[in-house]
């Protein structure tokens, strides 16, 4: 099923949550909704289960209005951050209970309810687990009886509340590809919240980023990525390094370096400034730490010069923290083989050259 | 110091046991041991047509009766006023729940005194529901009501913190689910609030079962119709009948006991699985 949010404000006191979202999500597909806490997703995510009601705009499920729809009649799974598991109940009257709820013309008989839960069970990897109670589960199985029990009303849209947060970062990277299985076995049209980037990226299919209740850009991983719409999605998106700088005849000037900025830099919200302009224009510029050629003498390409300070070599990406002649900190990223064979020690003078390069005008 | 040993923080369980047991011992246990000495006095012959007396029979009834009466209303309206409490903001709240505790504090004579006040036959409300053919005070009903009263803030107590702990999360869950409004109270909130009621109804229980001050006042105390076990005890004394007293004392004892230990089993069962 589909969902289409058109013009949704959502406001609480004086704290505008949500300020006109406009939001498509196409039927089957798995998104993700990510910003920093206060950015609004819970909030929306909230709005289109129907536990929070939007104070203008609408929702419509495949075309349909499902603004005033009560939360019970929208068909949605509900998954939480902190399970919210019914504690007095075993784990198979927690999956059991959407169909135990039902009226008696729609309840499956008894036989039914026990082998769709068992399924459910089968599915979330816990069959063997169905007499024990909440308490006396881990957080990751927690969260998959959670997911078994939303699942067990059939919903057309599943929504998940950060539903990884409350775990540690060894389950937690598990179940994320577990849930990413999943969603490609059942693909039902799921929305799920997170302020982890590294999630976002790895499980959805596309990424709605957040902040201050608007949302900042909407693409596939990869887009949202590699041309964030703004300075916002840049720096949410992983570590970056800015400059101020300037655009200058087609390249972003920073420092002594003037390089090209081959992709045309996407004017940011407040501009509409042709960047070709041979007029000098005051720019930020970003790289990313893993954007650097690290060279131990100037090979005649544009370098700023920089000390090493730091080198956590633990890991097969090698991080380096420096500090630039003007005294700014810069971080980069290498290859562990490519950090060997440069040989960098702490104190030594390296030449930075950024390979790519992404401006924002002021 | 012995291997193995394990190192608290705050040492000292000889001394807090020591304490503990003698403490105890003095203030509760040596008391109640006096009761059965005083009642072994009597043969058993004696002491069984003491405690099977019509009049004995019928305060027990009296008694355990209003008092399980009392625990069952309080656990109804004291369930409905912890949740108005702890769910809704209203202006006054902080005054309302500060009187809930009022039956804590107030003096079970003037408890007694208002209510006589307020329901006898020439009362405000006494008054009215004589003409509607209903008696309150001077009859059984009266026993009830006061004990009501005294009880009230047991239940409200011990649910209040709760339903305070409640998740609402797991009321939406329900939603979510597709439950009615009904059914997540019965199935989710209810479940969950059940042994801090059986725990509220046994204290409201205990409460009323012990309660004297504001009974007499109320009940106009006619043997085998208003006098509840205590006055029955206070009027054995009176007339020098030690060993009888004591006889129905024990009887009392023994069958609060028996109710308080139910009603654990009950909170045990319904606490399973829980954690």
């Amino acid at each position: 099923m589909s969902i289409e949010i058109q013009g949704v404000t959502k406001v609480f006191g004086d704290f505008k949550a949500l300020d006109r979202i406009d939001l498509t999500v196409p039927s089957g597909e798995l998104v993700a909704l990510l910003g920093p806490s206060g950015s609004g997703k819970t909030t929306l995510l909230r709005v289109i289960a129907g536990l929070e009601s939007a104070d203008e705009g609408s929702i419509l499920f495949d075309g349909e209005d499902a603004t005033t729809r009560h939360v019970r009649e929208r068909g949605v799974g509900f998954v939480f951050q902190h399970y919210a598991l019914f504690r007095h109940m075993s784990v198979f009257e927690n999956v059991a209970f959407g169909l135990r709820v039902r009226p008696r013309k729609l309840r499956p008989s008894r036989e039914d309810i026990r082998e769709r839960v068992m399924k459910l069970l089968k599915l979330v990897q816990l069959e063997h687990l169905g007499k024990r109670y909440p308490g006396q589960l881990s957080g990751g199985q927690r969260q998959r009886v959670a997911l078994a029990r939303a699942l067990a009303v059939e919903p057309k849209v599943l929504l998940l509340d950060e539903p990884f947060g409350a775990l540690d970062a060894r389950v937690r990277q598990e179940l994320r590809s577990w849930l990413r299985r999943l969603h490609d076995e059942i693909h039902v049209t799921s929305v799920f919240v997170t302020h982890d980037q590294e999630e976002a990226l790895e499980v959805a299919d596309r990424v709605v980023v957040m902040s201050g209740g608007r949302i900042e850009q909407i693409g596939t991983p990869e887009e949202v990525f590699h041309h964030p719409a703004n300075e916002f999605v840049m720096h949410f998106l992983g570590n970056v390094n800015v400059f101020h700088g300037r655009v200058e005849g087609g390249k972003a000037v920073f420092g002594d370096v003037a390089v090209e900025h081959g992709e045309t830099a996407t004017a940011t919200r407040s501009s509409e400034i042709e960047p070709l302009d041979d007029e000098a224009k005051p720019a930020k510029v970003f790289i990313r730490p893993h954007e650097w050629d690290i060279a131990v003498y100037r090979n005649g390409r544009p370098a700023m010069e920089a000390v090493v300070i730091h080198v956590n070599a633990a890991g097969p990406v090698v991080k380096v923290s420096l500090l630039s002649e003007s005294g700014e900190p810069v971080h980069a990223e290498l290859p562990l083989e490519h950090y060997r064979s440069l040989e960098l020690r702490t104190g030594q003078r390296v030449f930075l050259s950024p390979r790519k390069v992404k401006v924002f005008f002021d | 110091m012995a291997r193995g040993k394990r190192h608290r923080v705050l040492p000292g369980f000889g001394l807090t046991c020591g304490y503990t047991l003698t403490y105890l011992g003095l203030v509760v246990l040596i008391p109640l041991a006096t009761l059965f000495l005083k009642t072994s006095s009597l043969t058993w012959v004696q002491f069984w047509t003491t405690v099977t007396s019509e009049r004995a029979l019928f305060a027990y009834k009296l008694t355990i009766g209003a008092s399980f009466l009392a625990a069952l209303v309080n656990s109804v309206f004291g369930l409905i006023v912890a949740w108005v409490l702890v769910r809704y903001r209203f202006p006054g709240r902080a005054i309302l729940d500060a009187l809930v505790d009022l039956p804590f504090a107030l003096p079970t004579a003037v408890a007694g005194i208002s209510l006589c006040a307020l329901y006898a036959p020439g009362g405000w409300l006494g008054g009215i529901l004589q003409k509607a053919g209903v008696q309150v005070a001077y009859a059984p009903l009266g026993v009830v009501i006061a004990m009501v009263f005294v009880s009230l803030p047991f239940v409200v107590r011990t649910v209040q913190p709760v339903l305070a702990d409640l998740d609402q999360e797991v009321e939406e869950a329900s939603a979510s689910l597709g439950a009615r409004r009904w059914q997540t109270l019965r199935r989710v909130v209810f479940p969950s609030v059940l042994p801090s009621l059986l725990t509220g109804l046994a204290l409201a229980f205990g409460r009323s079962l012990g309660e004297f001050g504001s009974i007499v006042f109320i009940s106009g105390n006619m043997p085998g119709r208003t006098e509840i076990a205590s006055l029955l005890i206070l009027t054995r004394l009176e007339e020098f009948d030690y060993a009888g007293a004591t006889a129905i004392a024990v009887v009392m004892l023994g069958m609060s006991f028996g109710m308080i230990f139910v009603i654990n089993v009950l909170q045990t069962w319904s606490r399973r699985g829980a954690v």
